[in-house]
């Protein structure tokens, strides 16, 4: 993780909070928690608090096998995240990273499955010509996987590139373009599979989704038969793609041309294309970039379920964006950066955690889980009222 | 003497050790009018704020009436009778004047119903106060930003305000609005109100104020009856240094080359057959009213707008498929009428508003990776340049800027991109005469280095002051042009009016004076 | 600003430490068994998630809960968290027959027990599977209103009209429902001649509106029809409506009363038998399969089996106006309508 941490936080010239201004004017314990709240890893540090003082009262939060469970869990997440992030700084939104998901999964699954059932499928419009007994398209064929990745990959950035078309060329709406072409390619997923999924998924997909690289073991030496819950996924295929993408678009967003006319885009679009940004490519682009992120959750979340999943549990956007938000990214553009998001995600997957330890009836998790996201809303509203005093002149 | 209404004593406030108001003593009374003037960046909105209870100052004190004074929220100062008509208007657009006066607190009947009634006639009155005769439930919408300005004056009466701080309220007002606040603030000096007048255009605050206080960096360099001023001295103050004129001189002549021609650009209901020709090294002014079509013809131009028939042609090469793109690759350049809409990216820090234009040229093939050192030395350069004021340009936004070092922002990103014609509309509008100076003066750097800048401004004086040419517009045409040596107000103004042509009923022909009072500076 | 900001960081460590420690649990006992299910949306998961609960922390077990929100790769991850933490033994309510298969697998490949409560994986050969047996507990409350059929037959002489609410079947649930239907059917038949009319079937599609309007179609043709078998509870207010304009929701023992049976036996139903409306409904006994997956899984622990595999059938039982006394506390609908649950 601490690797990950490093390559995720350049001196970006964009770092909206500025460092040099803070030195003397604080002192004593306000000036520190002032400091804490205007820094850039003010969500690190509140999630970290939140887990030490977890940690306390339920030590098994804090063992090994958790913790790398945890991470292993912020992948797929941070992955559909990242793609979000750079929608919400060009100041749109895309409310079809759940559909993304789901149209892809099954597509994937389409050109890669191996048997499939016609009791499930025969009423399917695909049966007999993507569907057969056999399986999807190029069931067995050696090039399945890489061809069903590949198939996944463009059709999200396609559905992406549908979205910042429309958006740009037609003015319309983000929110009501992408609630259309999610409800649309939901409803596809939903037909093209009767609502069942797709089992049948080669063994290297399910490796993309859940395959280890370096494992750990922290036991005694000597014992001759380890037990395989103590072999701790350390970096796995989830872990390097997900990152590898947060590297990119981290990139992207603080070293590019790219990324300084998505800022320009999000915080005045009017004076970008005056000065020359072309703004309708660049927001296409940045849409077709988060179908693509979807569709690299897809592959992370459906190789580790080894299913083709129609249809992915749409309070999974909330959480989406909410991680974005909780790491800095405003809602309204022009500002937001991956190391935030990385955070954001960080948060909600504690946060989540943190509260099934807790032991809290079923029955009000969700409103306590709500209860806490408040909080680092609240806090994150005072955050950027201090940031604002330091602007002031 | 009377107690003063609010004394100031030994006010001071700083901003990251910075000093914006130096231990400022200044009272105003009853019944008078105090003109404030300065520079932007000078302090006088810092004082405002401390008056307003904005922000808390870090000492001094203020007294009001003779009781010490210490607003805590704007809310304070409004209960304390102190007013604030600001240069942005703080009006709800979508509700009605009737609405936007008792907004804080609706009169209710004794059933806890609104009153309307109530609101609707007292309404009327507020209203028939400042000599505005539009019905109460008029929505803000529908009347002009003058308009606006009086229902402001009608509110601060209705709040029984004795104090009230006008900030530069005429910036967008005509000229007969203009007189009528002008006649509505002496109105409320005889009832006894005390009135701050904060502006930039200097003869009105002769006419109209009885003291005058100047501010500079943040000290209050003169506070004296307003019969010890002339423009000269108030200048001299405000800048430090006495500036002989307020243009500086035009000294390289224009080629006689063409680098922008423009052939019968039309489109319907907008410009009409436009013929203009722009040369090499010169500065050709567009002077036109509101809606005459200058905006409008500057944007086609750039290629923001659409036009239907005509052609452009830049140093000989017709130009089509015009867009801001095409347009800097042509190396044109153009700094719009609105620096917060479509200049600058406010929350964005100075070197990258700087570098946007020019952005792809700091750019590393194959992906296209800045070069973050060179994009901050080439911005740092063009800083020095324009003698930007600022902070570190790395890490403040271009927000924190005052007005004119904000314009410099926009000026300093077109010049990295090397332009050769440089349109500009109405360049200095809302920033102080220090600043204005340094604009004119890059405008003559440009041109002595070869540019053609084509500069659109509805102030008269100053396209006089700095053209070698200048063309005026009216209802979509080109209607007069006039050489440096046949500047002539009056008949520059006879042409933007179409003399000889059909006024619109209703409407009365303004006087000569008229029209020039609103385009003094 | 100053103040409001000291304030808020004593507040927020105070918000933190509070609910961290609302929920510590004092109780250590010797087994940990991790329960995810899918969600709390409808009454019978409700009462899945209660039978299972109560059954496991009556005999002193310690049960971590989680609750996946419908989301099948939220229930992976959960069943691993609880991997991770060490537990002795799975219990899982699946979202869907698919993905229950990946999480079995993965909880087998890492040594730990695992059951699948009530809804069974695609693949059936591993882990302990608990499902009612739809066709016997189908067979049992049919028979019941086709004894009662008998009885008016040999008195009257009169050749009763059976009419059956068919589900989606697409569902395997469906298609055992009405096997066991045609199974009691066919049976009275042969051994009764002219006892039964051909049967009416009325497609729901597991759908309130379709079966509205199928329903309405098929007694406006058959207005004979005097004894009906839904293959689910929750359709009864439906049929309710369709009968009672016609006069034909009468309590048993009144003259015109049509012989009504369903299967799953929610609070509906035992409010209708209670009442008299309803003659019978067969009921997943949640109880005896959450005792049966509870014994299985312990079993299984005590003996160091880390991958047991077995299919166990809950029978299931008809619930009729003759054993509602009875049989009350075992039917899981019962029990939430006793506990006021159609009043909320």
């Amino acid at each position: 993780m601490a690797i990950v941490q490093d390559k995720l936080s350049p001196d970006s010239a964009f770092a909206l909070t500025n460092k040099a201004k803070r030195s003397d004017r604080f002192s004593g314990g306000i000036g520190m928690l002032r400091r804490l709240l205007v820094s850039d890893y003010f969500v690190l540090y509140l999630t970290l608090l939140f887990f030490l003082v977890a940690s306390i009262f339920y030590p098994t939060l804090s063992n090994p096998a958790s913790i790398t469970n945890q991470i292993q869990n912020f992948w797929p997440l941070l992955a559909v995240a990242i793609g979000q992030t750079f929608v919400l700084i060009i100041g749109g939104i895309d409310l079809s990273v759940i559909a993304v998901m789901g149209i892809t999964s099954v597509a994937g699954a389409l050109v890669m499955a191996e048997n499939l059932d016609p009791a499930f499928f025969d009423k399917s419009p695909v049966w007999g010509s993507l569907m057969t007994e056999a399986g999807g398209v190029l069931a067995g064929n050696p090039l399945a996987v890489p061809a069903a990745v590949l198939t996944m990959l463009l059709i999200g950035t396609f559905i992406g590139w549908l979205n910042g078309v429309a958006i740009t060329r037609f003015n319309l709406a983000p929110f009501m373009v992408t609630l259309v072409t999610s409800t649309f390619f939901a409803a596809l997923a939903l037909w093209l599979t009767q609502s069942r999924n797709i089992s049948g998924i080669p063994e290297a997909y399910v490796t993309l989704g859940k395959g280890d690289i370096v494992s750990i073991y922290l036991g005694a030496k000597l014992t001759p038969d380890i037990a395989r819950r103590d072999i701790l996924p350390f970096i796995t295929y989830p872990f390097m793609i997900a990152a590898g993408l947060a590297v990119v678009a981290q990139f992207l967003l603080s070293r590019t041309v790219f990324g300084r006319r998505m800022f320009s885009i999000g915080t005045n679009r009017k004076a970008a294309e005056v000065s020359g940004v072309p703004t309708q490519s660049v927001i296409i682009r940045v849409y077709m970039f988060c179908g693509f992120c979807a569709a690299m959750a897809s592959v992370l979340y459906s190789g580790r379920l080894e299913i083709g999943q129609p249809s992915f549990p749409n309070n999974l956007l909330l959480d989406i964006i909410g991680a974005a938000v909780i790491g800095g990214t405003s809602l309204f553009g022009g500002k937001g950066s991956i190391r935030g998001t990385f955070f954001g995600v960080a948060f909600f997957v504690l946060l989540l955690n943190i509260l099934n330890a807790m032991r809290l009836s079923p029955f009000i998790i969700d409103a306590v889980k709500g209860a806490f996201i408040l909080v680092a809303a609240l806090l994150d509203i005072i955050r950027t009222r201090v940031a604002n005093q330091e602007q002031r002149v | 003497m009377t107690t003063p209404l609010l004394q100031i004593n030994a006010l001071s406030k700083a901003f990251f050790g910075i000093s914006a108001v130096k231990s400022v003593t200044l009272a105003v009374h009853p019944g008078e009018i105090l003109g404030l003037i300065g520079q932007n960046g000078a302090g006088k909105s810092t004082l405002m704020n401390l008056i307003g209870g904005v922000v808390p100052a870090d000492s001094g004190e203020m007294l009001l009436k003779g009781k010490p004074y210490t607003p805590r929220t704007p809310a304070d100062a409004n209960k304390n009778g102190i007013a604030f008509i600001h240069q942005e208007l703080n009006l709800f657009t979508n509700l009605s004047i009737a609405e936007n006066i008792f907004i804080d607190a609706f009169p209710r009947t004794r059933w806890g119903m609104i009153d309307r009634v109530t609101i609707k006639n007292k309404t009327r009155d507020l209203l028939q106060a400042v000599g505005l005769e539009i019905a109460p439930e008029t929505q803000i919408e529908r009347i002009s930003p003058g308009e606006r300005q009086l229902v402001e004056i009608a509110r601060a009466l209705y709040q029984d305000a004795e104090l009230i701080i006008f900030d530069e309220p005429t910036t967008s007002l005509t000229a007969r609005e203009t007189e009528r606040l002008f006649a509505i603030m002496r109105q409320l000096k005889e009832q006894g109100k005390a009135i701050i007048y904060i502006s930039h255009i200097l003869n009105d605050i002769l006419k109209l104020s009885d003291s005058l206080a100047v501010m500079r960096d943040g000290q209050l360099m003169a506070h004296e009856p307003t019969a010890a001023f002339d423009v000269n001295r108030m200048i001299a103050l405000m800048v430090g240094r006495s500036i002989e004129q307020l243009y500086p001189p035009r000294s390289t002549p224009p080629s006689t080359e063409l680098v922008l021609d423009i052939h019968g650009v039309s489109a319907a209901g907008i410009v009409e057959n436009i013929h203009l020709q722009l040369h090499k090294g010169e500065v050709l002014g567009l002077f036109g009213l509101m809606g005459s079509g200058r905006t409008e013809l500057a944007r086609m131009i750039f290629g923001l707008d659409p036009f239907e028939v005509g052609d452009i042609r830049v140093e000989g090469v017709a130009l089509n498929n015009l867009s801001p793109q095409s347009s800097i690759r042509n190396r044109i350049a153009f700094v719009t009428e609105n620096r917060r809409e479509e200049g600058l990216l406010m929350n964005i820090d100075i070197a990258n508003n700087i570098g946007l234009v020019a952005l792809p040229e700091f750019a590393r093939t194959p992906l296209l990776v800045i070069d973050r050192r060179e994009l901050l030395d080439n911005a740092q350069h063009m800083a020095n340049t324009l003698q930007l004021k600022s902070g570190n340009i790395a890490l403040q936004n271009a927000k924190a800027l005052s007005g004119g070092n904000q314009q410099k922002v926009v000026i300093a990103k077109w010049l990295l991109s090397r332009p050769a014609i440089f349109i500009m509309d109405e360049p200095t509008r809302g920033i102080d005469v220090g600043a204005k100076y340094e604009i004119y003066a890059i405008i003559n750097q440009l041109a002595a280095e070869g540019s053609g800048v084509l500069i659109i401004s509805s102030e008269l004086d100053e396209l006089i002051g700095i053209c070698d040419r200048i063309l005026v517009m009216s209802r979509g045409e080109i209607y007069g042009q006039f050489g440096r040596n046949e500047f002539n107000e009056e008949r520059i103004l006879r042409a933007a009016f179409r003399e000889t042509a059909a006024i619109p009923t209703g409407e009365k022909l303004p006087t000569l004076d008229e029209m020039a009072e609103g385009s003094a500076s | 600003m100053k103040t409001s900001m000291k304030y808020l960081g004593l507040f927020v460590i105070a918000v933190l430490s509070v609910v961290v420690s609302f929920g510590v649990v004092s109780a250590q006992t010797d087994v940990t068994i991790c329960f995810g299910f899918q969600d709390l949306e409808t009454e019978f998961w409700v009462a899945g998630h209660r039978a299972i609960t109560e059954t496991l922390r009556g005999q002193g077990i310690e049960v971590l809960e989680y609750n996946a929100n419908e989301d099948p790769n939220r229930q992976l991850e959960q069943i691993r968290e609880c991997i991770a933490q060490g537990v002795d033994g799975i219990i899982i309510i699946p979202q869907d027959g698919d993905s229950a298969n990946t999480i079995v697998a993965e909880a087998q490949e890492n040594d730990v027990p695992i059951a699948v409560f009530n809804r069974p994986p695609n693949d059936r050969s591993a882990g302990v599977i608990v499902v009612a047996d739809n066709v016997s507990a189908t067979e049992q409350a049919v028979e019941f209103i086709a004894q009662k059929a008998l009885r008016q037959f040999e008195i009257t002489g009169e050749a009763v009209t059976p009419l059956i609410l068919v589900g989606a079947l697409q569902d395997t649930n469906a298609i055992g429902r009405r096997d066991g239907f045609f199974n009691v059917i066919t049976r009275y038949n042969e051994r009764y001649p002219g006892l039964f009319n051909e049967p009416i079937e009325v497609a729901t599609e597991w759908d309130a509106a379709t079966a509205l309007a199928n329903l309405e179609a098929a007694i406006t043709a058959n207005p004979n029809v005097d004894f009906i078998f839904t293959s689910s509870d929750f359709l009864f207010p439906t049929i309710r409506s369709v009968l009672e304009p016609r006069g034909m929701w009468v309590p048993m023992g009144q003259p015109g009363h049509v012989l009504l049976a369903g299967l799953d036996g929610d609070a509906t139903a035992c409010q209708l038998i209670d009442q008299g409306y309803v003659d019978a409904t067969g009921v997943q006994n949640l109880f005896l399969e959450a005792e049966l997956t509870m014994n299985r899984l312990l079993q299984a622990i005590e003996a160091g089996e880390t991958a047991p595999n077995e299919v166990l059938l809950d029978p299931g039982f008809a619930l009729t106006a003759g054993n509602i006394f009875f049989q009350r506390s075992d039917m899981w609908g019962c029990v939430l309508y006793d506990d006021g649950f159609l009043d909320q």
